[in-house]
């Protein structure tokens, strides 16, 4: 399946026209306090699959996870039915804030305790399996030891809960972190993984590096060439699975959208096929 | 090894405040881990200043947007968002904004932020199946007086002491007139608001009392009490039909467990 990410722009003209798409991703924060947009969103539920992918439980904070969250993502995610819900290998909370972004783990044991604790936790409170995205990053901590890929693949060991794989992510990281996507991608396992994303980033300059370019995870932009053939690896590794387009700033016609989702459903189709003749 | 907890705290004091004394030694990335960090810093106060001048268009044509976006960016310092759900987030700035030097020419500026806030907040509700007359006839008649009811979601009482109702509709029509007199006059406002259909309306001052207590769950002997202290001549069984007649009344409860409708 190839969809796109919904959002609330969009909404009420994807109730309206129905028009051709595999699938449709939400973010539950847009929707937990605004009954309006969650009626509209019932009525597109009925028509489409829908994922819920979450950006709003920190998983990944030292405190606790606020419970009352989970717990109205619950109340949705029964009414909603989706066939996917996942959330991010990030944090957001500290000292009672949200603060509004996925910032950065350490990658250590401490915080895989505390991720393997919160992943079983948001598990058996939504009664289902979630899926946890790598992320998009700009900066690491030099207490990491181990890296991300080993740090989400025990992660999925430990509490089985399948990996978000977002392409986008896995070059922009690289990129700016200094590895090879490709080699990043052959290091996740391929059984666990449940669910691929694409989305644009926004070249800047890296102001500490002069004349180097570092890549920003804005949503606001076509996906790039690179991530496409990055993509076609990931599909060759991992098989068919179900993907998403995501933009978030800046936000096109949905046509655009929908072009995007197909253009992922061709890559696709033609990854497999020469995997497949290629193994033949 | 730094605990996580003292790690993640110096992260929101380098996000938030600024201050990123404390964790650049652990930095990683690029040729100066802080100026990395720095656009989760950005991100942060960039998406949410603008979540909050968003959520505030009327009062920033009202005060002039320089005055709103210089606000809106130390809000995002002061009160970072306790939940994840943005709609829910920005129901101090209304007081932070009033409070500060550069407002303080504007006496009604609150009390406009404050009716914005509400007219959002209700564009996202929806209306409950309302109740009829027929409804309340299961109820014994003894019972009337302690009923609670519950009124539609999409429905707040406003008390300001201007005419901002007059201001507002001057924002929502987007048509400026020559003159505009702000008076000090006590109005009492009823909105509705349910899938963006916004609805103001002044009520008088006793069935301000009356819906304003049904709506804060006062039983319906209470609310009527207090509509009868400010005006005598109210007529509590004629309000009860206009509620209803209105469609506001989604569920009456009578103490006692068998006495809902
Ligand atoms: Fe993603």
């Amino acid at each position: 399946m190839a969809g796109i990410g919904l959002r609330l722009p969009h909404l009420m003209e994807i109730a309206a026209t129905c028009p051709p798409v595999e699938w449709v991703e939400i973010h539950p924060e847009n929707f937990l306090a605004n009954p309006h947009a969650t009626e509209l969103l019932l009525e597109v539920s009925r028509r489409y699959p829908v994922s819920v992918h979450t950006v709003g439980i920190s998983i990944g904070s030292a405190e606790e996870i606020d419970l009352e969250h989970v717990n109205r993502l619950r109340r949705l995610v029964d009414a909603v039915d989706p066939v996917l819900v996942s959330g991010h290998l990030a944090w957001s909370t500290h000292g009672g804030a949200y603060l509004n972004d996925l910032l950065p783990l350490p990658y250590t044991a401490e915080a895989l305790r505390v991720a393997t604790d919160h992943v079983r936790q948001v598990q058996d409170a939504l009664g289902r399996e979630y899926l946890i995205e790598n992320p998009s990053t700009y900066v690491g901590f030099s207490t990491s030891t181990m890296g991300e890929a080993e740090f989400l693949s025990e992660l999925a060991a430990r509490t089985g809960c399948r990996i978000l794989c977002d392409v986008s992510n896995v070059h922009l990281s690289g990129h700016n972190m200094g590895y090879d996507p490709y080699e990043f991608l052959d290091r996740l396992p391929p059984g666990a993984i449940g669910e691929l994303h694409l989305g644009g980033f926004t070249p800047e300059d890296d102001d500490a590096s002069p004349g180097a370019e570092l890549l920003v995870d804005t949503h606001a932009t076509p996906i790039a060439e690179p991530v496409w053939q990055l993509y076609a690896h990931a599909l060759r590794r991992f098989g068919a699975v179900p993907t998403i387009v995501e933009w978030d700033n800046d936000l096109p016609p949905l046509a655009t959208l929908l072009q995007e989702a197909s253009r992922a459903g061709a890559v696709r189709d033609q990854a497999l096929e020469s995997h497949h003749a290629a193994a033949r | 090894m730094l605990p996580l907890a003292e790690l993640q705290h110096r992260v929101r004091q380098a996000v938030v405040a600024a201050d990123d004394r404390a964790i650049a030694p652990l930095l990683v990335g690029g040729g100066d881990g802080r100026t990395r960090l720095g656009i989760h810093r950005r991100h942060y106060h960039t998406s949410l200043a603008t979540a909050v001048i968003e959520r505030f268009p009327a009062t920033g044509w009202l005060a002039g947007s320089a005055l709103v976006s210089d606000a809106a960016q130390a809000f995002v310092v002061a009160h970072p968002p306790s939940r994840p759900c943005l709609a829910e987030y920005g129901e101090e700035f209304p007081a932070f904004l009033a409070a500060r030097v550069d407002a303080a020419g504007l006496p009604y500026l609150r009390a406009f932020a404050d009716l914005e806030w509400q007219i959002g907040r209700l564009s996202l509700a929806v209306t409950a199946p309302a109740l009829t007359l027929a409804d309340l006839q299961s109820i014994e008649p003894s019972r009337l007086a302690d009923l609670s009811l519950a009124l539609q979601p999409d429905v707040a009482y406003v008390h300001a002491p201007w005419n901002l109702d007059e201001l507002m509709r001057i924002y929502l029509s987007d048509r400026a007139p020559d003159r505009f007199v702000l008076r000090d006059e006590d109005v009492r406002l009823e909105l509705r608001g349910a899938r963006g259909g916004l609805q103001i309306t002044r009520l008088e001052r006793a069935v301000f009392v009356f819906r304003e207590g049904v709506q804060r769950g006062q039983a319906l002997a209470d609310a009527a009490m207090a509509a009868c202290e400010a005006d005598s001549a109210f007529d509590a069984g004629g309000a009860l039909s206009s509620l209803i007649a209105d469609g506001l009344l989604t569920a009456a409860r009578a103490p006692g467990k068998d006495g809902e409708a």
